[in-house]
């Protein structure tokens, strides 16, 4: 079985820098891997590993992709495998834009049997992607899945919803979009680290595919600013723990919160 | 493609259909535009989504043992397809991004997710959410065609039923899938029934709490100040101690107590983004450079294990 498994480079939160007129500045960020990301990867390696099949990553964006630090991270975690479609016209790309961009992947690797994409992004968590690929592939495609085993006639799967847990029958190719509960994602063993940088990586522009429809985005941001903040009184307490208790009830009084 | 003033609504759930169609009729207002339904359940539910206040329900009937909600994606991509209403919103549910995620791949269009505010500028939609965990809010509108939302529980507050509301029940037959996922089994998750989001107070535990068994003390404190627990997502995603009911922020609960009280919760902007509705905020963490202290009113930088104790103390003797 060859498993596509699908991740996002996303700045670190702490180099999101909020400018004086509240927009937001990204131009310092380190860019890694998506932590939600990371349950894909190890989802697909660990099923590529009981099934004897191979686990392939993707990745599609603009110049971040060209981190090779990012390559070896996420060969390092078990993808025979990579795949990166960079292209200016990524840059900011959309789920729209993002799900096409995988779809004509998948259509031009042609042996992929699933593809697995984690829950949301850590940067938009718009958590629509892996869905919107299936739908454009015309495969079974669902989300919140928590559990994949193999089945009879393809996979079976859990997948835990709010107030239900259903387990459903998936014809494969299929592609599933997984949670954090799946899996605890391992740490690459130094092994894994050296062999990283041997493991093949291929690049392509979207020239390379057959991209449907325009290359451009179908929603269109018109603003990000940071949100308002709510000033707070930050007044810190101070003494023995008997003290700081003390005051903290008599200014909570105060308040008439108790 | 024409898009016409009419604001549909969609959710397998039907007390946050009720939100919708609330929401869908203010928006209608300013739209000028219809309210439409569109109800998966018995002839009964399509009729009550009338007395919601819907001008007008697609009924696509009620769902088999063997079916699953998402089974009508076609159906509702060629309802929408046919009809062309200007914004589509879908209950935020899990099941619900599912469906909206896959109408839009067959509308040609994106999802603007988990809509925090919303306005008509010039007879355009145009949705705000939140980005980086919060940190960042955006604005954003769909270029082309039908605009899909979706707009998580208690956004909007239902209306009471009005029985002398006049409707029209369009019956929908079913576009059947080509390919589907079939259902072997359905099982009631065990789900914990809080309601943190209208909580009075909650005491908040962060990963600066060490040990599953610690929670007990807190579940002492909160009983005596009449708390509710609540977490950060670490704790219950991640450790599992507290269900996924309990944690606060951008994926989580966003709350509105009079006191919340923090014990060794850092505070990141994921967590920090649902506490800022918020009347008095308190932390309390070892961490003197914790990113939570600018945001509370009263903190304490100190071991968690000495003042939980002597809080738990004082509060005793109080009672």
């Amino acid at each position: 079985m060859n498993i596509l498994v699908c991740y996002k480079l996303v700045p670190d939160a702490r180099d999101i820098e909020v400018k004086a007129d509240g927009t937001i500045f990204l131009g310092k960020a380190e860019w890694n891997i998506g932590q939600y990301d990371l349950n894909a990867v190890e989802a697909g390696v660990s099923l590529a590993e009981q099934t004897g099949g191979k686990t392939i990553a993707l990745s599609i964006g603009s110049s971040q992709l060209i981190n090779s630090k990012a390559r070896k991270d996420i060969l390092s975690r078990g993808p025979e495998e990579l795949y990166l479609v960079i292209d200016d016209c990524l840059e900011g790309a959309d789920t729209n834009l993002t799900a096409r961009t995988i779809a004509a992947v998948v259509k031009k690797l042609s042996d992929v049997d699933l593809v697995i994409c984690g829950e949301g992004s850590s940067d938009l968590y718009f958590q629509q992607v892996g869905l919107q690929v299936g739908e454009l592939l015309d495969w079974p495609t669902t989300n919140s899945v928590t559990k994949i085993e193999i089945g009879d006639r393809g996979l079976v799967i859990e997948r835990t919803l709010e107030q239900d847990v259903e387990i459903l029958d998936v014809p494969l190719p299929a592609v599933l979009s997984v949670t954090t509960d799946i899996n605890q994602p391992r740490l690459p063993s130094m092994k894994e680290i050296l062999r990283a940088g041997k493991k093949p990586v291929t690049e392509w522009s979207v020239s390379d595919l057959t991209v449907e429809g325009d290359l451009e985005n179908q929603v269109e941001v018109l603003s990000i600013n940071a949100p308002p903040t709510v000033d707070r009184k930050q007044i810190m307490i101070s003494g023995s723990s008997e003290e700081m208790v003390g005051q903290l009830i008599s200014y909570l009084s105060k308040e008439g919160v108790l | 493609m024409v898009i016409n003033n009419n604001i549909w609504v969609f959710s397998e759930r039907l007390g946050t259909l009720a939100e919708l169609i609330a929401g869908a009729n203010e928006l209608a207002k300013q739209t000028h535009g219809k309210v439409s339904a569109v109800v998966l359940g018995s002839r009964e539910n399509a009729e009550q989504a009338i007395e919601m206040g819907a001008d007008n329900i697609f009924w696509l009937g009620e769902l088999s043992e063997s079916q699953l909600v998402e089974d009508y994606v076609p159906t509702l991509a060629k309802l929408v397809k046919d009809s062309t209403p200007m914004c589509i919103m879908i209950g935020a549910t899990k099941r619900g991004k599912a469906v909206a995620g896959r109408l839009a791949a067959r509308l040609g269009t994106s999802v603007i997710t988990d809509i925090k505010a919303f306005s008509i500028e010039s007879g355009e939609f145009h949705g705000t959410h939140m980005i980086y965990g919060g940190g960042a809010i955006r604005i954003e509108k769909a270029k082309f065609g039908t605009t899909i939302i979706t707009i998580g529980q208690g956004f909007f507050n239902p209306k009471p039923l009005d029985s002398t509301i006049q409707g029209n029940i369009n019956e929908i037959s079913m576009v059947e899938p080509e390919k589907k996922i079939s259902l072997i089994e359905r099982k009631k998750k065990e789900t914990v029934s809080v309601n943190l989001a209208s909580a009075k107070k909650v005491v908040c535990l962060g990963r600066g709490v060490s040990k599953e068994e610690d929670l007990d003390m807190f579940r002492e404190m909160a009983r005596l100040l009449g708390a509710e627990i609540g977490c950060t997502r670490p704790l219950s995603e991640g450790l599992g101690w507290l269900p996924r009911e309990l944690y606060i922020g951008v994926s989580g609960v966003f709350i509105k107590p009079d006191l919340y009280i923090s014990f060794g919760v850092s505070g990141q902007v994921q967590h920090t983004v649902g506490i800022t509705a918020s009347k008095v905020v308190v932390a309390i963490d070892k961490d003197e450079n914790a990113a939570i202290f600018p945001q509370a009113d009263y903190g304490i930088v100190a071991d968690l294990y000495k003042i939980a104790p002597a809080l738990i103390d004082v509060l005793r003797r109080r009672t």
